[in-house]
């Protein structure tokens, strides 16, 4: 499976997703650039971490408008397994492709360290290889990481088994309901506000989130196909 | 050319932490009297046609661009009409 990884003016964790693929996965990934119109002949996608466009406006509303999500958007609604850390979460929520909206931390602090989280649910294409309510650590580094949305769309996600990761001890930012990454309805979209390929070797301090990379290059071909 | 400003705010259900951190600091200053604070942004657009023209465009602009309608509302007024 070939995987894209796009760079945004301001993406800063672009070549920690690459590498965690390439270097890491022994994957076949290619950086592609905001203004690429197209991503034929990509299997999947990928919306790294950073302050895309500055955060101006809203973390991620500038980047919703880059020449290259159309092709973004068009890849997810074909079931292509599209994957946001951070600013990658903060740019599908703002494209409308996950639900809900990431706010201002509610310490008003940027918030950087090591966090424990529960995969609540293991049975999406990218979380096949966790235990259910598996604990595992992951780090975060974010100012607007707060996961808001109305008491609807919070209990249609929990129904739904879209929430992915949960915050399993102190809530560092203050999101509705603990959550700290969910798949859209169909499973194919993700985003989440840890960092998973900040801990895919044993010198990064974790390994913890090497398994959601197996996991895609494991079913993202397969579950996409049936 | 019409001179439109839009004021964006969360929506009033939605908890602001910097509203909520400026007014303890209006209240260390010692103004315990302020009990309520809404911190947001405006833009001033300059836009050309008729009014309802106009209004479409700062419609369609607000909505699909400087709001994000799951925390924030806006308004609009016109400032200057020439």
């Amino acid at each position: 499976m070939k995987i894209a990884v796009i760079q945004f003016p301001g993406s800063n964790c672009d070549i920690d997703l690459y590498s965690a693929l390439h270097d890491v996965c022994n994957a076949d990934v290619e950086y592609v650039s905001h203004k690429a119109t197209s991503l034929d002949g990509f299997d999947a996608v990928m919306l790294p971490g950073g302050f895309s466009y500055g955060d101006y406006l809203r973390a991620g509303a500038i980047a919703r408008f880059a020449n290259v999500m159309p092709a973004v958007i068009k890849l997810a609604n074909e079931g292509k397994p599209v994957f946001g850390t951070c600013n990658g979460f903060q740019i599908l929520t703002e494209a409308g492709l996950l639900p809900g909206a990431l706010k201002k931390n509610d310490s008003q602090k940027f918030v950087c360290e090591t966090v424990p989280l529960e995969v609540v649910n293991n049975d999406t294409l990218f979380t096949t290889q966790y235990q259910a309510h598996e604990r595992i650590a992951l780090p975060i580094a974010h100012g607007e990481g707060s996961y808001y949305a109305d008491e609807k769309t919070l209990d249609e996600l929990e129904a739904n088994h879209q929430v992915v990761f949960r915050y399993a001890s102190e809530n560092p930012n203050g999101s509705l309901r603990n959550i700290a990454g969910i798949v859209n309805k169909r499973g194919n979209v993700l985003g989440m506000m840890p960092h998973p390929e900040r801990a895919v070797e044993a010198l990064l301090g974790s390994t913890d989130g090497l398994r959601l990379f197996k996991s895609l290059l494991e079913n993202g071909t397969v579950k996409t196909e049936a | 050319m019409t001179t439109v400003r839009i004021y964006v705010t969360y929506k009033q259900s939605v908890f602001d932490p910097q509203a909520e951190s400026v007014l303890n600091a209006i209240h260390q200053l010692g103004h315990e009297e302020v009990k309520g604070l809404t911190v947001g942004k405006f833009f001033d657009l300059q836009v050309e046609g008729d009014q309802a023209a106009v209004e479409n465009t700062v419609k369609e602009v607000a909505e699909s661009l400087l709001v994000n309608f799951n925390i924030e509302t806006y308004k609009f007024e016109v400032l200057e009409a020439k």
